[in-house]
């Protein structure tokens, strides 16, 4: 992040500028301003820290991988410790650069150190069970299956997959929603945008040019579907003889009550996730720094409770965003508009 | 005897179900001492753990749900049993 030496009044002022030719200057005093405002908040909000606790490290990641060797005892055998070159294995390698690349997002836009903010080692167990077909993070580690190899291939073939495992332990350390009903729809959708966004920023994708499609790449060949979930186009992932049609709701009119999957947490989680893309393409740009931001700052500031409702979350993001883009900024403007059409009320 | 076990969430967030009529199995005697081993209990106690799968399994009448991670013992036997005897013909 770049520090500006133009005061923030200057800034201000070049905002106001209305002259056509100069509307880049404007442009480009805003986003110093957005940027000056975040460097304030994080050095507040590290300073807070720093008193809690003592100094505050940003330290790196501390990763472990290991090897479950197809059965279902975790932690398993340890295979690769930070620092160590990559190996043979293909799972441990995915699973080591997809903790490294999730801990960078965190750490270097967000100014978060690790999943608790003080520096967690990251542990990961590859190779769990036999046809595993899934990925889950047990309160303490993120797990990774093989697939049966006939519909999904391995679990750690997909970056935004990993990023929304390492994302539920940092909900648990933030937030901490209880995973039933509506608190447990926003767990889920937490974890998939910051799984989304760890692999935009690794690919360099802006809000316009991402799939905002969760689990590229783990289907085999043989299915009809580009991945688990599409945050833009909720129900429209998959459509297979096999699968049946991706049954994701996209807005409130279509929410689904059930008592399975812990009251449908991975399936109404598609409301909420269309409003982060609506929000994300209302600003523009790197999703990760503006939608991502405030996403960032509802889930860590301590403002939600556990049970919190989609409406409630809904009204907590809009506040996240004027506290640090400004009343009726676009980043406001954008995130009130986005619930409102997906049908959440504040 | 019908027994249906049909399992939901996990991060595909894919709903499954297999049923098994007993009386139509190879060996339902087998089958009966399975089930008079299950330990039916009140509500599961524990936490959900993102991501993880959940049963609901039903024998008769009788109905349970169970959080992945306490599968153990005699359920876990009958949810592989049952899986993979409502399997058996799509592998033939």
């Amino acid at each position: 992040m770049r520090h500006t030496i133009v005061p923030p009044y200057l800034l201000r002022r070049l905002t106001t500028l209305e002259d056509p030719a100069m509307a880049h200057v404007a442009q480009a005093a805003l986003q110093s301003l957005a940027m000056d405002e975040s460097i304030r908040r994080h050095r507040a909000v590290a300073v807070e820290h720093g008193a809690q606790r003592g100094a505050r490290r940003l330290g790196p990641p501390a990763r472990s991988i290991f090897d479950a060797e197809q059965t279902e005892t975790v932690p398993g055998t340890l295979v690769r410790s930070e620092g160590e070159d990559p190996g043979p294995d293909i799972a441990v390698d995915e699973a080591y650069d997809g903790f490294g690349h999730t801990h960078a997002l965190f750490r270097q836009v967000y100014g978060r150190a690790s999943i608790d903010d003080d520096n967690l080692p990251l542990l990961g167990t590859v190779h769990f069970g036999r046809d595993y077909e899934n990925a889950f993070w047990d309160g303490e580690r993120m797990v990774f299956g093989d697939g049966d190899g006939m519909v999904f291939g391995r679990f750690t073939a997909s970056l935004s997959v990993i990023g929304h495992e390492l994302a539920h332990g940092v909900t648990q350390y933030t937030a901490n929603l209880i995973y039933r009903g509506q608190s447990g729809a926003l767990n889920e959708s937490i974890s998939d945008v910051f799984g989304a966004l760890v692999e935009q920023r690794v690919l360099g994708h802006t809000a316009e040019s991402a799939s905002w499609i969760i689990g590229t790449g783990l289907f085999t060949d043989r299915v009809e579907g580009l991945g688990l979930r599409s945050m833009k186009a909720p129900g429209t992932a998959y459509d297979d003889d096999v699968l049946g049609k991706d049954p994701q709701p996209a807005s409130m009119e279509d929410y689904i009550d059930t008592v399975d999957d812990n009251g449908g947490v991975h399936l109404n989680s598609g409301i909420p996730n269309r409003a982060f893309y609506l929000a994300a393409t209302a600003i523009g740009g790197e999703a990760w720094s503006s939608a991502g931001q405030i996403w960032y700052d509802t889930v860590s500031g301590g403002t939600i409770s556990a049970s919190c409702d989609f409406a409630a979350f809904a009204r907590a993001t809009a506040g996240a965003a004027a506290d640090r883009f400004g009343v009726d900024s676009i980043e406001h403007v954008a995130v009130t508009g986005a619930w409102a059409a997906v049908g959440v009320g504040m | 005897m019908k027994i249906t076990v049909t399992r939901s969430g996990g991060i595909a967030g894919l709903t499954r179900e297999w049923v098994v009529r007993v009386e139509e199995q190879g060996d339902p005697d087998s089958w009966f001492r399975l089930v008079e081993q299950l330990p039916w209990r009140p509500r599961h106690r524990s936490a959900p753990q993102p991501d993880r799968y959940v049963y609901r399994i039903a024998v008769s009448r009788r109905r349970i749900t169970l959080p992945e991670q306490e599968l153990t013992g005699p359920w876990r036997q009958l949810v592989d049993r049952v899986r993979d005897a409502a399997e058996q013909p799509e592998k033939d």
